[in-house]
């Protein structure tokens, strides 16, 4: 038998045939590791299991417009791809718009005076993610044409579960007024080869708005009827409107009068002024384009859409939600005509702040759109959890104090009570040494034990931890078994200094001593 | 040239002296009985003889190396390798079973050697014995474990302090059979008693009395 299975003999028949003693060391380095073991457990997980609790108070990141990119679907995609997908834990988007109560569906119950809601378009199995605090008396809408209605509103308009409610939305059109013109300029040879030139106005419909004419060529006192406010034509019929008066509305080309019996929206030429006539009629045929005017000015229009809901749900949240009426996204498309338009996008997202931070960041570069931290959420929860952390390092800190004091006296008792012993395995030869080596391989090997049982106790009593404290389960951390199997076999070896140290100090001449 | 040679050993605790100006030699192969009444000084002079104690004054020379001068670690060595302890109250290991007592003193000398150790106990009588644990052997039994540890690493010189003090008459014959035995193997041994049977066995019997040598008395009867 070699030197080392004869050591291991000694140390494990030690403590396995002299129980009673041994057994209360086992026990105190048990249970000092089971809560340990637990404590680290649920100090591991809390970070995770306290993101997990703290998101049920809501959502800690918001999207808003940003400085280059309006919130739509696209930005709002674009952001969340940033943000990996298990961390993500729900994404709502919301619309507010301010709408009128109309009463119930059929008008009635309006208020004399205007009473006004905000109501909020958004996706209801997001909002469930994002809050779940929210406290839903009937359901979430699920069909068209259903609300949620706060708790408030529904007190102040008198609307109960199952009752409709009717809301009118204001659509603000923008209307562009002032036409975009488009202006043409043509010469065409006049007298003796003079040359006549125009310039034409087009309405954006293509009509001619109006002619300017350049005569300046032409003999003065022969166009001397083209611009005058009235003319007389070639066929001697007066005209209550001037020559270029004639163009006005008419779609190009034109035509120049021919006979008597020519159609009305031919253009008549002016007595006296045929070839002059008939040069402006081709310098406005021959005019191209040299510009478009778009010197025009917006106002805006409203349209007002009036909707009918049934209101399948009322809202409490203690909150200013309470205030509001929510409706599908789909509802409110059809309400203001606007598609994929939203606000403010509440995200969840599990992470540290410094995660949440990192993100954020990541957004604005990535999306263009402005993402801010709920600081409320995340301050207190890096609060609450640097409290915790600091309160189980401290209850570590005591437990493995504890348990040093509980080993180290046992260990002096059964010293004293081994005194024999070791005074016999000394007076046999056994070195200084040797005691030591003995009594620290008990002690290696008690902490072995109860680290074993205090890792297996541990888990379950974290498991219990967890399971009251945070309603969840716990993640199993595999490196925490031989991590407590060390921690206690040092603990034990540590509490058995002082011991080793009285059992060195054993005489060995006491065995001859009779007694 | 004598295993053990005392010179002038005086031990002195306080006013009293255990020991007073004791000289003494022992031959290679003897055996002697050290006689006297209780506090006479015996189980001082066997720790110091044992290596376990070192005299106040005086030299005790233990196969030519001079004990009283030597540190603690330097006893136990020579403890060890030179000395086989047999001791009144048996002390054995109570934990452990008898072959593994054995085999604790190979332990702490060289390599534990179970088949060695299980002859050891068959010369004690005691090979059916080998797995009991000391409380399931009569006091006898273990006291024959304790020879059996003794002599196990072939120490040149065994101590016994009262063998037989706790045996009933039976026992302490097969234990007096025992020395002879180890004795014609040409193996020293001390042996501290009170009781004259026993210090009858032996070749040599020195009295102390109050710490000093009262009288030598050799055996003439001593048959070997
Ligand atoms: N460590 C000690 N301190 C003080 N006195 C001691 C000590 N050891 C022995 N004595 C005393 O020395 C004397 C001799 O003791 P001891 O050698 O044990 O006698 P014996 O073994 O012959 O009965 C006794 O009077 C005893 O009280
Ligand atoms: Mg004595």
């Amino acid at each position: 038998m070699s030197k080392r299975r004869m050591f291991f003999k000694m140390i494990t028949a030690s403590l396995l045939r002299r129980r009673s003693r041994m057994l209360i060391a086992l026990l105190s380095i048990a249970v000092g590791a089971t809560i340990l073991a637990g404590l680290v457990t649920v100090y591991v997980d809390v970070p995770r299991q306290m993101a997990a609790s703290f998101r049920s108070y809501g959502a800690n990141m918001l999207l808003m417009p940003g400085e280059t990119a309006d919130l739509d679907r696209q930005s709002t995609d674009a952001a969340l791809s940033v943000i990996s997908e298990e961390k993500l834990l729900g994404a709502t988007p919301y619309r507010y718009i301010y709408t009128e109560f109309m009463g119930n569906q059929t008008g009635e119950g309006k208020y004399s005076t205007q009473l006004k809601f905000m109501t909020a378009g958004t996706a209801f199995d997001e909002v469930q993610k994002t809050s779940p605090y929210f406290a839903v008396e009937g359901r979430y809408p699920e069909a068209q044409r259903e609300a949620l209605v706060g708790k408030n509103v529904a007190n102040t308009i008198g609307v109960k579960l199952g009752g409709n409610v009717r809301i009118a939305y204001d659509r603000v059109k923008t209307v562009n007024v002032g036409e975009t013109q488009t202006e043409l300029q043509g010469s065409a040879p006049g007298y003796y080869d003079a040359e006549v030139s125009v310039t034409v106005i087009l309405d954006p419909d293509g009509t001619i708005k109006a002619v300017a004419m350049d005569l300046s060529r032409q003999t003065p006192f022969r166009v001397a009827g083209m611009t005058t406010d009235s003319f007389t034509d070639t066929y001697g019929v007066t005209h209550a409107e001037s020559f270029t008066d004639q163009f006005k509305g008419k779609q190009l080309p034109l035509i120049l009068s021919q006979s008597e019996n020519d159609p009305d929206d031919y253009i008549d030429a002016v007595s006296g002024a045929t070839a002059s006539s008939k040069a402006v009629v081709d310098a406005v045929n021959a005019a191209a384009e040299v510009g478009v005017n778009t010197d025009t000015q917006q106002i805006t229009d409203t349209e007002r859409v009036t909707m009918s809901f049934t209101v399948v749900g009322l809202l409490e949240t203690g909150g200013e939600e309470e205030d509001y009426i929510y409706i599908s996204q789909r509802d409110m498309e059809d309400l203001t005509g606007e598609k994929d338009r939203f606000d403010v996008v509440e995200l969840s997202v599990s992470g540290s702040s410094e995660e949440l931070s990192a993100y954020a960041g990541e957004i604005s570069d990535k999306a263009g759109i402005e993402a801010r931290l709920v600081k409320r959420v995340t301050k207190s929860e890096a609060s609450v959890l640097g409290k915790l952390q600091g309160l189980v390092f401290l209850v570590t800190l005591v437990v493995l104090v504890l348990t040093m004091i509980s080993v180290s006296t046992t260990m002096t008792a059964v010293v004293s009570e081994r005194r024999k012993e070791i005074g016999l395995r000394k007076a046999l030869g056994a070195s200084d040494n040797s005691i030591r080596v003995e009594f620290l391989g008990e002690g290696l090997f008690l902490g072995l034990l109860g680290g074993v049982i205090g890792a297996v106790l541990g888990y379950v009593f974290a498991l219990v931890v967890s399971r009251e404290v945070f309603g969840s389960d716990l993640q199993f951390n595999i490196l925490l078994v031989p991590a407590t199997i060390i921690v206690s076999m040092l603990v034990s070896a540590l509490s058995c200094l002082i011991p080793v140290k009285r059992a060195v100090a054993i005489d060995p001449a006491l065995v001859l001593k009779g007694e | 040239m004598s295993l053990l040679e005392i010179k002038n050993v005086s031990k002195i605790y306080g006013e009293l002296k255990a020991l007073d100006d004791v000289s003494l030699s022992v031959e290679k192969g003897e055996w002697v009985a050290i006689m006297g009444p209780s506090g006479s000084g015996k189980s001082t002079m066997m720790n110091i003889i044992g290596c376990m104690d070192k005299p106040s004054k005086g030299q005790v020379l233990l196969d030519g190396v001079d004990i009283s001068k030597e540190s603690g670690k330097k006893l136990t060595e020579i403890r060890r390798d030179k000395i086989g302890l047999i001791f009144q109250q048996f002390h054995m290991v109570s934990y452990l079973t008898a072959v593994e007592n054995v085999m604790v003193s190979q332990y702490y000398h060289s390599m534990p050697d179970e088949k060695e150790a299980l002859e050891a106990l068959d010369r004690v009588g005691l090979k059916q014995r080998a797995r009991h644990l000391p409380s399931q052997l009569s006091g006898g039994e273990q006291q024959r474990v304790c020879v059996a540890r003794a002599l196990i690493n072939h120490p040149e010189l065994i101590l016994a302090d009262e063998p037989t003090g706790n045996l009933d008459e039976a026992n302490e014959n097969i234990v007096l059979d025992l020395f002879k035995q180890l004795h014609r193997e040409g193996t020293t041994l001390i042996v501290v008693t009170h009781d004259p049977e026993v210090g009858e066995a032996a070749q040599r019997m020195i009295v102390l009395e109050h710490g000093r040598v009262a009288k030598e008395v050799v055996n003439q009867n001593f048959e070997a």
